[in-house]
């Protein structure tokens, strides 16, 4: 098999395993990007898939969270769409480059004088052409570092082709790897056979995985993720009473404290200019996922929220009191549960828009139903006895005690068995940590698509490697 | 295919075939662990036994130990092949089963590498009947294994 010599630059300082490359992961998500060096136990660097558009003359765009403040002539766009698949390439090219190059080595960054964007991994010998000197910069860009890729286990081959394109063309890897995200999980739990249940932003998906390869079958998703539950908390705000008013930080100048359910006290900020839909929409869903830390919670069962008495129960339970950036402040107590039982069960939960409103077979127990109906009968006892739960939405409280409950009713009789990181940063990041081990792996090596591979066989090789 | 591009020792089938050719009259081998070289680059033989009694070789998996990228040694990840007899339908029966043992409280790391190791080692293991995959304590328990392997006799 083609093994990828590195330069010797690219000769590891930190030997683990005998000759770990320095090779770095990246991992796309619909909310956020994480990208970091193989081997580390976190992404060095992580930033929303949201990113500024100034619409002014010249528009440009503008990466990182520091970026994403009110002004005049901006909007907040997003390069992923809410299938967690690639939307707008030319972005993703410029977002990934400047996580990978300028987030992660800003110590050979080059003079802004000369490229913004493109750091210079070659010593410059002041002679030249410039324009020249730019471009074979920016296909240096990456030239000493292997790059693994995350992806959806639904993502379309063109997009794993423009993936490893982009890599090698544009940046120069010397080795490209594509792991499916669900994989990943279920290895980095111990488990070559799995059902993984990721749990992310924009999206819940059920995947089986079977001795390391996902069964396309089975592959289940809904947007009962996080964004969903933001729009039920928005609903929850927008028809309580009183009706609570989602004003985002970035608005609030100065504020007074007030009593429970008082009317707020706060001064607004004035703009001179227009504050763009996608800017507030933006900020408000940084305040809806602080509630939903803090506040939300997920009816552990046995049996639904809606059964009789739970709520009653609930009720002589104590609340949890937030204070809104504007000093409005409640407690919420039945609310808080209410508002993540959609997820489950279609007819609970705050009644949303049609558009938004998630269908029986879109809840989670159906989710899973769907995914085991679609595979052999056979393999359903293995699967779930070996359930792994990953993404951040999975950390509200509650919802592997709940998932549990679902599940033991749904198959009377089968074991189940849930696993899911303690670490909170593990369930978060579970995808690229599991990247991170493999890519940092010295007998990865002969894994990698070789950037001679890949010139011999053009971009095709991915769907015949990435497996 | 492996993930992780680990490799097999030749010892690995070696030890394999001495475990086929056992049965009960000759009883060469009752079981073999393997383990990830400490480098994590092969997959060797760590012990092979004569030795029937289910308690030891549980014990042997329960304290199996695997180092930390940093170092640090905790609960380990192992495979095992071990030549299981039971009686079905009155009868008595041999089956080799494979077993992959990944506690879940092993760190991140190890239990990655085996996970995505386990193909290299199931292709050089031709001729073991089932496969169990073990994650805590209680699925060693012979019952536990016992019940797992009667579920796929009967499949």
């Amino acid at each position: 098999m083609a093994q990828q010599p590195l330069p010797t630059s690219a000769q590891p300082t930190d030997i683990y395993g005998g000759d770990e490359v320095s090779a770095l992961v990246l991992d796309p998500g619909y909310c956020n990007t994480r990208a970091g060096f193989a081997g580390e136990d976190v992404p060095k660097s992580i930033l929303p898939s949201f990113y500024g558009h100034v619409t002014s003359d010249p528009p440009r765009d503008l990466f990182g969270d520091e970026c994403i403040i009110p002004r005049s002539d901006f909007e907040v766009r997003n390069y992923m769409n809410k299938d967690s698949v690639v939307e707008d390439w030319d972005v993703a090219a410029k977002m990934w480059e400047f996580m990978l190059v300028k987030r992660l080595q800003p110590e050979r960054q080059t003079p802004p004088s000369k490229n913004k964007l493109n750091d210079d991994v070659k010593e410059q010998d002041g002679e030249g052409d410039v324009a020249m000197e730019e471009v074979e910069a920016m296909e240096k860009a990456l030239e000493e570092y292997p790059l693994l890729m995350t992806e959806a286990p639904w993502n379309s081959p063109k997009a794993r082709e423009k993936a490893i394109e982009l890599s090698m063309e544009s940046w120069g890897t010397p080795a490209f790897w594509l792991s499916r995200t669900p994989v990943l999980s279920s290895f980095a739990a111990g488990k070559a056979t799995a059902l993984v249940i990721d749990v992310g932003g924009a999206n819940t998906s059920v995947t089986a995985i079977h001795d390391g390869m996902v069964l396309k079958r089975s592959i289940q998703r809904s947007p009962a993720g996080g964004l969903w539950l933001s729009s039920q908390i928005r609903n929850m705000w927008e028809t309580s009473e009183p009706k609570v008013d989602l004003i985002p930080t970035f608005m609030v100048e100065n504020k007074t404290p007030v009593d429970a359910l008082a009317p707020a006290q706060a001064r607004l900020r004035e703009f001179p200019y227009k504050i763009h839909d996608s800017y507030r929409a933006f900020e408000e869903e940084r305040l809806l996922t602080e509630f939903k830390e803090s506040v939300v919670e997920v009816w552990r069962g046995p049996g639904r929220y809606g059964a009789a008495g739970n709520e009653e129960y609930i009720k002589s339970q104590p609340g949890r009191v937030f204070e809104m950036p504007d000093g409005y402040n409640q407690m919420w107590r039945e609310q808080r549960f209410k508002v993540a039982e959609g997820m489950w069960d279609e007819n609970a939960g705050y009644p949303v828009p049609e558009s938004e409103r998630l269908t029986k077979a879109q809840t989670i127990p159906e989710l899973i139903r769907s995914a085991l109906n679609a595979i052999d009968v056979d393999l359903r006892g293995n699967l779930l006895a070996n359930v792994v739960v990953t993404g951040s939405t999975s950390l509200i409280n509650g919802f592997n005690d709940r998932l549990n409950n679902e599940l033991t009713a749904m198959y009377p009789g089968l074991k189940i068995k849930i696993h899911a990181a303690g670490l909170s940063s593990e369930r978060r990041f579970g995808a690229w940590i599991g990247g991170s081990i493999l890519a940092s792996l010295g007998t990865f090596h002969q894994m990698w698509i070789s950037k001679k591979e890949y010139e011999e066989n053009g971009v095709g090789i991915v769907e015949k490697r990435c497996k | 295919m492996s993930q992780s591009g680990a490799k097999v020792s030749p010892q690995v089938s070696e030890e394999f075939q001495n475990l086929k050719r056992s049965n009960d009259k000759n009883r060469v081998l009752r079981y073999i662990i393997f383990k990830l070289s400490d480098d994590y680059s092969q997959i060797e033989v760590e012990h092979a036994d004569a030795d029937s009694d289910w308690e030891n070789f549980r014990e042997k998996l329960l304290n199996a130990t695997s180092k930390s990228k940093t170092g640090a040694v905790g609960k380990g990840p192992r495979y095992a092949v071990y030549d299981f007899g039971f009686k079905f339908d009155g009868r008595d029966i041999n089956k080799i089963i494979l077993i992959a043992w990944s506690p879940d409280d092993a760190g991140v790391h190890p239990k990655m590498i085996y996970a995505a190791s386990k193909e290299a080692l199931k292709r050089s293991l031709e001729g073991f009947a089932y496969e169990i995959q073990a994650n805590d304590s209680d699925d060693l328990e012979h019952s536990s294994i016992l019940n797992a392997v009667l579920a796929k006799m009967n499949a």
